[in-house]
């Protein structure tokens, strides 16, 4: 599934095409969350989306990353367009093709530290034994074996970090999004972070990390910048990108 | 009207699913009414969740309604002793004039709910579920059906009286009884025998050959065949099958075999009937709705799946019934 | 079949994790099925009970009605009975009532001639001599005489007679002989002062059980004054009360199923915060809305199946251990005798079917909103928030 860094095509990897979100539509809480954003990604790119809270990264990523589909406009995923699927069929892209870190991380505090990272590939069509393996080997990289048994809940911080990480490469995604992953962390922490994060790019994983950490902002991990305002790009140049 | 608490509790499950369908059917009127499949608004979100539970809503109903089903064949077993003359469920049946419709309605719920189950199936694989209208539109053509089967059963409980007199299988399937059901069962079994056996020999071959090949009408044909296999195997249960099964010449019961002192024969012959008869009904139900292309893709894949089972149904269905005839001790034709 | 198992195990975790909280529920829906359960195997039991005493019955009894009332019977009749075809022995039987105001009892008493061979001995023998008796188990408690004792009772005259028990009765069914005095006939006669050419009834032995209908039609057409009563017709009175009895207590009962329901409806529509925000984590991970509610059905299906199993064994040991201390007073009614009998211990599956679809079914079909509530959470939540 990995896609190669030199095989960066003219095709995006992500094309989100006039696209706007309004929650609570014709309501009196109606939130336009984004307003014809036009983006493209190209597999093999470290995108950073910036912008003050409020400004609609993480209403863009949750489309990105099928959780929900816009009001208006189209998103395609490797030319397949996938903004009028049925949910059962966007649940199946999310497990296949992309990795997840949450800003609070989001695991299941009362499940071990493997069940937290077998539970999410539950529906997926692999066997119970590859999976168990697969959760070995990932809890080995991130030293982890020995809490394999832990309750979530008894981790540090950066214990909980490693594990979040862990369980988003669980399906091999070639595509990980990260929603404010510094956001708890300290500085040593964070270098740590994004050691990983390097590390995984090296491997020729696409990343999309919505933050407002300047230490992120300022690594040199990442390839484009992207900022949000008021639900719009801020700066259309960086919309493209690529070549 | 009989106290029995097998019948109240036939009568308060199925009180039970007609409500759950009436759920559903609140669900469908919303769907078929609001369904746009083209929108990002938030109630199109919500009606596409709803779908899960009407689906989940009429998988339960189905398996409801087949418990019930086989509850009601035990129920009348049971208190066959309540009426002269009945010697098995039978005779319970005859006891009133809606006894078999209440079956025959219940039998025919099952195999209705199953098809949409299907057809449920079929359309929520596909990314554009073409078929979600006329889904929920026969949908709601069940509630009537399921409400139907509630006052049937009403009517034939309250409508029982003890000591009423009934006839039982032996003479309702006798040569000397009249309708339909005795004509059939009171078929020689010289004549009975090969006839049956011609059914099950086309359905197989066609069976076979829409395994082989995958013209429409071949789809048609088996399910010509399929409707043929469930009537002719009926008919040959009661009249010649039975027999075997039990040992008996005279006792032709399609319901007894269900029972212990039989080692629940019955379940394999009843399953692999429902399998053969449903799944290869399904095919040539399907090919007509099959108009997208996303649609037909999906039958192509699911047919060979339908129609394997439809063969192990076959198999389940002449194994379990036809051993006792093959190597019992009885015999009804001269060798 | 693999996501089968994977989404059970999910569910079998889920529902450990909430240990505490299912243990309760499970608690007081196994407590539901066990009083269900009880009042299902109970009917069930006595029924039997009831039908083993019946088989040994003759196929046809012939009493005597005068004025509407049953009336002793002239033993004339038996002549011309047993000359009817197909008719075997026909034996006059002279038995009767005996209230013991002091016991506050009734026992019945049965006056035999020669060897019986339908009833088995505890122990001891049968009476012969005609102060001799065999008693049932149920009159051996109540009076207290063992083997060898007197048993003593007051004849139609007020007149003290006592009977040496000589043995007490075992049987394959209590009903039977709970409360059954044998005497010798002559013996009995004398007690209940009743002329030597009647007798109480007559039972009528028939060969072939098809001619049972038509013999006792004949019965009534040859002697106006006899009401013959086959034994099929007792078996269908039997039935028809114990069924009527066990409907009513279903009846009764269902109720407070409802009233449960309501409760777990309540407890399921309550999902906990953690509950919530689990389901949410995973949404957003990749499971579908009809995973979440397949692992959340098989909760229930996991749930109830427990609640089942144990109330069950509950009912079994409270009616079968027990004797239904809870019940008995409900259903018996009939009897003021028996203080306690053993019932035989049959549970059919069709008692099984009744009970589970009167329990798991409504349970299910209340659980099944609930968890699609929990079910269609939006994926998104996780992201915003």
């Amino acid at each position: 599934m990995t896609l190669a860094i030199d095989h960066i095509s003219s095709r995006p990897l992500i094309r989100v095409d006039e696209v706007s979100k309004i929650y609570h539509q014709g309501k009196p809480a109606e939130v336009r969350a984004l307003q014809n954003i036009s983006l493209e990604i190209f597999a093999g790119e470290v995108v950073a989306l910036s912008g003050p809270s409020g400004s609609g990264k993480s209403t863009l990523l949750s489309l990105i990353g099928c959780m929900s589909r816009p009001t208006q406009g189209t998103i395609y995923l490797q030319e397949r367009r996938v903004s009028r699927l049925p949910e059962a069929f966007l649940a199946r892209i999310r497990r296949e093709t992309y990795g997840f870190v949450f800003q609070q991380y989001h695991l299941l505090r009362d499940v071990s530290v493997l069940d937290n990272l077998l539970f999410p590939l539950y529906p997926a069509a692999m066997p119970m034994k590859t999976m168990r393996e697969r959760a070995l080997v990932l809890l080995e990289t991130f030293s982890l074996t020995d809490k394999e048994k832990t309750k979530v809940r008894r981790l540090s911080g950066g214990e909980q970090q490693r594990v979040a990480l862990a369980r988003a490469l669980m399906a091999d995604p070639p595509i990980i999004i990260a929603d404010e992953p510094t956001a708890h962390l300290d500085a040593e922490l964070t270098a740590e972070l994004l050691t990983m994060l390097t590390e995984l790019h090296a491997e020729g994983r696409t990343i999309i990390i919505a933050t407002h950490d300047p230490v992120v902002h300022q690594s040199s991990l990442i390839s484009r910048r992207v900022a949000l305002r008021h639900g719009q790009l801020a700066d259309a140049e960086n919309s493209r990108g690529g070549q | 009207m009989i106290l029995h608490p097998g019948i109240l509790a036939l009568l308060f499950s199925s009180t039970l699913i007609l409500l759950l369908l009436l759920i559903a059917g609140g669900v469908a009127l919303r769907i078929v009414r609001h369904w746009n499949s083209a929108s990002g608004s938030a109630t199109q979100l919500q009606l596409e969740r709803q779908t899960w539970l009407v689906a989940t809503l009429l998988k339960y109903v189905i398996g409801f309604q087949i418990i019930t089903l086989f509850l009601l064949l035990f129920t009348l077993d049971e208190i066959h002793p309540l009426f002269v003359g009945a010697m098995c469920a039978t005779g319970s049946l005859n006891a009133n004039l809606v006894g078999w419709l209440v079956l025959l309605i219940k039998i025919g719920l099952v195999f209705a709910g199953a098809m949409w189950l299907a057809l449920n199936y079929l359309d929520q694989r596909t990314e554009d579920t073409p078929l979600v209208r006329m889904k929920y539109l026969l949908l709601l053509l069940l509630i009537p059906l399921v409400a139907l089967d509630l006052w049937l059963q009403w009517e034939y409980f309250s409508g029982l009286r003890p000591q009423m007199i009934t006839s039982c299988c032996g003479s309702l399937f006798s040569a000397e009884g009249e309708g339909v059901i005795s004509t059939l069962a009171g078929l020689p079994v010289k004549q009975g025998v090969p006839r049956f056996f011609a059914v099950v020999v086309l359905y197989a071959v066609l069976l076979l050959a829409n395994l082989r090949w995958r013209a429409v009408v071949l789809r048609n044909l088996l399910f010509v065949a399929a409707v043929l296999l469930f009537f002719a195997s009926l008919a040959a249960l009661v009249s010649f099958l039975s027999l075997y099964i039990y040992q008996l010449p005279s006792h032709q019961c399609p319901f007894d075999m269900l029972q212990g002192h039989y080692y629940y024969i019955g379940y394999p012959i009843y399953l692999g009937l429902f399998m053969a008869t449903l799944f290869a009904l399904l095919p040539g139900l399907c090919r007509p709705l099959a108009t997208t292309n996303s649609l037909q893709q999906e039958l192509e894949r699911i047919e060979p799946v339908w129609l394997r089972l439809a063969l192990f149904g076959l198999m389940l269905f002449l194994v379990s019934s036809c051993w006792q005839m093959v190597f019992g001790p009885l015999q009804l034709l001269g060798s | 079949m693999i996501l089968n198992l994977k989404l059970l195990e999910y569910s079998l975790s889920s529902l450990w994790r909430r240990k505490e909280k299912n243990l309760a529920l499970v608690s007081v829906y196994a407590l539901v099925i066990a009083t269900l359960g009880s009042v299902l195997l109970l009917t069930h039991a006595l029924k039997t009970e009831a039908l083993m005493t019946l088989t040994a019955a003759p196929e046809i009894v012939v009493q005597r009605t005068l004025g509407g009332r049953h009336e002793l019977i002239p033993i004339a009749y038996a002549r011309t009975i047993s000359e009817f075809p197909g008719v075997g022995r026909v034996t006059p039987r002279v038995w009767g009532y005996y209230y013991d105001s002091l016991v506050k009892a009734n026992l019945t008493l049965i006056g035999i001639e020669g060897y019986h061979e339908q009833l088995e001995l505890l122990e001891g023998r049968f009476p012969q001599a005609p102060d001799e008796c065999v008693i049932g188990a149920g009159v051996a408690d109540a009076f207290g005489p063992q083997i060898g004792d007197f048993l003593v009772l007051e004849d139609s005259s007020k007149r003290r007679s006592e009977f040496r028990v000589s043995g007490i009765f075992r049987s394959a069914s209590n009903l039977l002989t709970n409360d059954l005095v044998v005497v010798q006939e002559a013996a009995l006669r004398e007690f209940f002062a009743m002329p030597a050419e009647l007798a109480t009834d007559l039972t009528v032995q028939v060969y072939n059980s098809r001619e049972v209908g038509t013999i006792a039609k004949k019965i009534s057409y040859l002697l106006p004054d006899s009401r013959p009563i086959t034994r099929d017709e007792l078996l269908h009175t039997y039935d028809s009360l114990f069924n009527w009895r066990s409907g009513m207590m279903l009846a009764v009962f269902v109720s407070a199923l409802m009233a449960f329901l309501i409760l777990a409806w309540d407890r399921a529509t309550g999902i906990s915060a953690e509950e919530r925000r689990e389901i949410g984590i995973l949404k957003a991970l990749g499971w579908e809305t009809s995973h979440v509610l397949g692992a959340k059905l098989r909760e229930a299906l996991l749930l109830s199946l427990t609640a089942f199993m144990a109330g069950l064994l509950l009912a079994w040991w409270h009616v079968f251990v027990l004797g239904a201390p809870l019940l008995m007073p409900l259903l018996k009614g009939w009897s003021v005798l028996f203080p306690e009998f053993d019932l035989p211990p049959v549970v059919d599956l069709y008692q099984l079917a009744v009970l589970g679809c009167v329990t798991i079914i409504p349970y299910l079909a209340c659980t099944l909103i609930p968890a699609w509530k929990a079910a269609s959470s939006d994926p998104d939540d996780v992201m915003r928030g």
